[in-house]
């Protein structure tokens, strides 16, 4: 295993009774992009926060590539920050802050960022007071992505975005993956996610309920298999991996599979099977799986 | 509809609750003040007879009505609390409605709290009128008990009335201007910058209206010239009153028809369109710490220097008047202006005033960094390799460092004007003065980074107290002549009156050294928080 650019061992966070994020332990490669995904309140801006040093963990521990994330002096070096709702001074203009952000931060390359502020297609000439929620957040992602710092910490990035922008928001993760910089991106827009993310983590209710690749999720989680016989349907009552068994009719049975197909598929091959559809759930149903659960 | 559904309520009262909610705590304060202050001066007013042609050299003094107000009444308790309380307890009250105006309106909007609000049927001018609607019966209410204070404390009930109606306008007319800056700018620190110039300039008109028989007119235009020119306790006029009243009614309406003609989170005034950046000052976080301080130390520093540049203007005055009669250097002394005699005298009592606004000016700047903390908008800046040590010890550094130039700049104002009138005050008198009052800005400093580290809801009240709240303590505690460990209390009373007499270097060690535990314990705090992002 290669260097971790962000590591939590057991994080737990406190708000008086509400434990909003609980005995978190995550790992995430240099290199890889990451997605963390949740619903509303589950603890995507708390974890940030923590792995930012800007809250103090209740329990436990967060570290930025070797420097422990409370010595913001060391780890602010390596890492650059898209709050979830970004604000300015309404004063300054896009171009003052982006200079303040690149003079004050961990080094900018400024040729990039000129040519983001082309991509995003901001004026910089305004004062943020005129700016609006997806011009506000250009700005921060701008100063993000121009840093070319080892680690990118977004949190939902894309909220207050076009589909236009957001084009050029996965470009920019691209070009940050092809230059080695790790990116840990908070969503809810599984599409972004399931485009930009090599693994994402799913959390909910403050809890870590699932770490894996795309591919892996859907491989772990049921495939729909509808088919039809010409014949009688083989009975298929406690054949390995199929669940949720389902007669439509007197020739044609529903089913999920769970994990390996092979039992399945062998009791199928000795019927008649006329037609066979098989559909893999899409990564929002998967999520709903989860977050149906046990909604907070 | 389905069973199920909540019956749509009004959302009117929820919104009056919620600016309710918003105001209660300070409206409790400022009105114990304002009664407190006002019943407690009434209590204490001794009427040792007094000359009558000493009162007739006492009103006809330019430069004691410049500085007082016209005194009239004296012989009357009630008048004598007028004359002594009614302009500070207005300032404070303006002061108080406008800031608290432009925090539940602009402050609020400028946070993203309306959105939610307006997003249901409530429109834009809806919400401004109901929160300024709430807001305006506290002034009525700090006036009435004013008024009710000084009757139980035994002043006349007429007088008492009228000078509790003609606080309540002058509230009132601040609520207004607060809301109208609020509607004008976009942001809640031009509003507030653009509603103190108004209680600035209206003040120093009712100084110069009042010290200068030929611009007495100006009075009319000033609400602290309107609100004396009622005269309770002596000619006892309502028309002042009346047309305060209605400019405040005036401009309530103004606020409320300007609210629905622009967008939310926008100003009637736009903000400035495209322009080339100004890259100055953005090089580290000291330096955007100084950019962020220049606008308001220059509004600061014109405001005080007028204020201390006319102060040195009537000094010659006004010292020659109490060397001629010294019964009113003694009356003054009581009054808590003790040595006003001398011009050096004079310059020492004038300059314990400025701990005040420069006490204020502190707080106020490091409340600025609260708000730009609550307002998230120094997370971009936090993401950054700055710890937050860095950023506090930039941001309170740079707020003393200004306020030192601020008193320094009243100390080179006051001392111009003294030159102007030829009253012969040395320039290093003048700045020795001014620097006197430098222990009780550094521990305003102290209090207000303590709450900044702890409880960053309250660095402006906090950060003031020393300043503000002692200086009323020691205006409070002299008129009733308090016990001497009650003075004490007061900052202001370990003051020595430099450049009359040498500065008291043990006190104001002392203060540097209580401000700096408060410095070092809200450092801690601030540093083991979590931070509002
Ligand atoms: N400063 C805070 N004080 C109290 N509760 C908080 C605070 N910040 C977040 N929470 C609570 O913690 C939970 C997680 O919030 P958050 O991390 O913002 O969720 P997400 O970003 O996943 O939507 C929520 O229930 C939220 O209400
Ligand atoms: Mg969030």
């Amino acid at each position: 295993m290669g260097v971790s650019a962000l590591r939590t061992e057991n994080l737990s966070k406190r708000y008086g009774r509400l434990l909003a994020l609980d005995n978190l332990t995550l790992d995430v490669a240099a290199g890889e992009v990451f997605g963390f995904l949740g619903p509303n309140g589950a603890g995507k801006s708390t974890t940030i926060r923590l792995l930012l040093g800007l809250a103090r963990p209740t329990s436990g521990r967060a570290r930025i590539f070797d420097t422990d994330a409370a010595d913001v002096a060391a780890a602010h070096r390596r890492l650059a920050y898209v709050p979830a709702d970004v604000a300015l001074w309404q004063r300054m203009t896009g171009a003052e802050v982006l200079d303040l952000l690149a003079r004050i931060g961990p080094g900018t390359d400024t040729a990039y960022r000129d040519e983001l502020i082309q991509r995003f297609a901001l004026d910089v000439s305004k004062p943020a007071g005129t700016y609006s929620t997806g011009n506000r957040q250009k700005v921060a992602l701008i100063a993000a992505f121009a840093t070319r710092a080892p680690l990118l910490v977004l949190d939902e990035p894309t909220s207050g975005l076009d589909p236009l922008m957001e084009l050029q928001f996965r470009q920019a993760v691209g070009v940050a993956r092809d230059n080695g910089q790790t990116v840990f991106l908070s969503s809810h827009q599984l599409a972004e996610v399931e485009a930009v993310c090599d693994r994402v983590g799913i959390l909910r209710a403050g809890q870590l309920v699932e770490v894996a690749s795309v591919a892996q999720l859907r491989r772990l989680h049921h495939t729909e298999v509808a088919a039809t016989f010409t014949g009688t349907p083989p009975d298929l009552t406690g054949v390995l991996g199929v669940d949720g068994l389902h007669e439509d009719g007197p020739a044609a049975v529903r089913f999920t599979l769970n994990g390996s197909p092979a039992a399945a598929l062998r009791a199928l091959a000795d019927a008649d099977v006329a037609t066979i559809v098989v559909r893999e759930q899409s990564l929002e149903e998967i999520f709903l799986a989860y977050y149906g659960q046990s909604p907070r | 509809m389905t069973a199920t559904a909540t019956p749509a309520t009004r959302p009117q009262p929820a919104m009056r609750g919620l600016a309710v909610r918003q105001v209660r705590r300070g409206a409790v304060v400022v009105t114990a003040v304002c009664a407190g202050m006002s019943a407690l001066v009434v209590v204490g007013y001794r009427a040792d007879a007094l000359d009558p042609a000493a009162v007739a050299a006492l009103a006809r003094n330019p430069a004691i009505r410049t500085l007082f107000g016209d005194p009239v009444a004296l012989d009357q308790a009630g008048g004598f609390t007028v004359w002594r309380t009614g302009t500070v307890l207005a300032v404070v009250l303006g002061v108080w409605a406008m800031l608290a105006a432009t925090r539940i309106t602009r402050g609020e909007e400028d946070a993203g709290r309306w959105g939610l609000l307006l997003s249901g049927r409530v429109t834009l001018a809806e919400a401004v009128r109901h929160h300024l609607g709430v807001l305006a019966v506290v002034p009525v209410l700090v006036g009435a008990a004013t008024a009710a204070a000084m009757i139980a404390a035994g002043a006349e009930s007429t007088g008492s009335v009228l000078h509790g109606t003609g606080l309540a306008a002058v509230g009132l007319f601040f609520v207004a201007v607060g809301g109208v800056g609020a509607q004008l700018f976009s942001s809640r620190s031009a509003a507030n910058g653009a509603a103190a110039a108004v209680l600035v300039v209206g003040l120093l008109m009712r100084m110069v209206g009042d010290g200068v028989p030929a611009l007495a007119w100006l009075r009319w235009l000033s609400p602290f010239g309107l609100m004396a020119l009622t005269r309770p306790f002596a000619t006892g006029r309502g028309l002042p009153v009346v047309v305060l009243t209605c400019a405040a009614l005036l401009l309530l309406a103004l606020a409320g028809w300007l609210a629905a003609r622009r967008d939310v989170g926008a100003g009637i005034l736009a903000t400035s369109d495209s322009r080339p950046a100004r890259t100055a000052l953005l090089g580290s976080v000291p330096a955007f710490a100084v950019r962020r301080t220049m606008r308001p130390l220059a509004a600061w520093s014109a405001g005080i220097g007028a204020y201390f540049l006319l102060l040195g203007l009537i000094a010659r005055s006004m010292t020659e008047f109490l060397t001629g009669n010294p019964q009113f250097a003694a009356m003054a002394a009581q009054a808590g202006f003790p040595a006003l005699g001398t011009v050096e005298g004079y310059a020492a009592t004038m300059f314990t005033l400025l701990a005040v606004p420069v006490g204020v000016f502190v707080s106020v700047r490091l409340a600025a960094t609260a708000a730009d903390e609550n307002a998230r908008r120094l997370t971009l800046v936090l993401a950054a390799p700055v710890t937050r040590l860095r950023l506090l010890a930039a941001e309170a550094t740079i707020a003393g460092c200004a306020a030192l130039l601020l008193i320094t700049l009243s100390g080179l104002a006051m001392w111009a004007g003294t030159a102007i009138v030829h009253a012969g005050l040395g320039a290093a008198d003048a700045l020795a003065g001014a620097w006197n009052v430098a222990p009780i800005m550094v521990l305003c400093l102290g209090a207000g980074v303590l709450a900044l580290g702890w409880r960053p809801r309250t660095v402006a009240a906090v950060g003031a107290l020393p300043a503000a709240g002692g200086f009323v303590w020691q205006v409070i505690a002299d008129s009733v002549d308090a016990p001497a460990w009650v003075r004490a209390l007061s900052p202001f009373a370990h003051l020595a009156a430099v450049p009359a007499t040498a500065p008291a270097w043990r006190a104001a060690a002392v203060m540097a050294g209580i401000a700096a535990a408060g410095v070092v314990a809200g450092s801690i705090g601030y540093r083991r928080r979590d931070l509002c992002t």
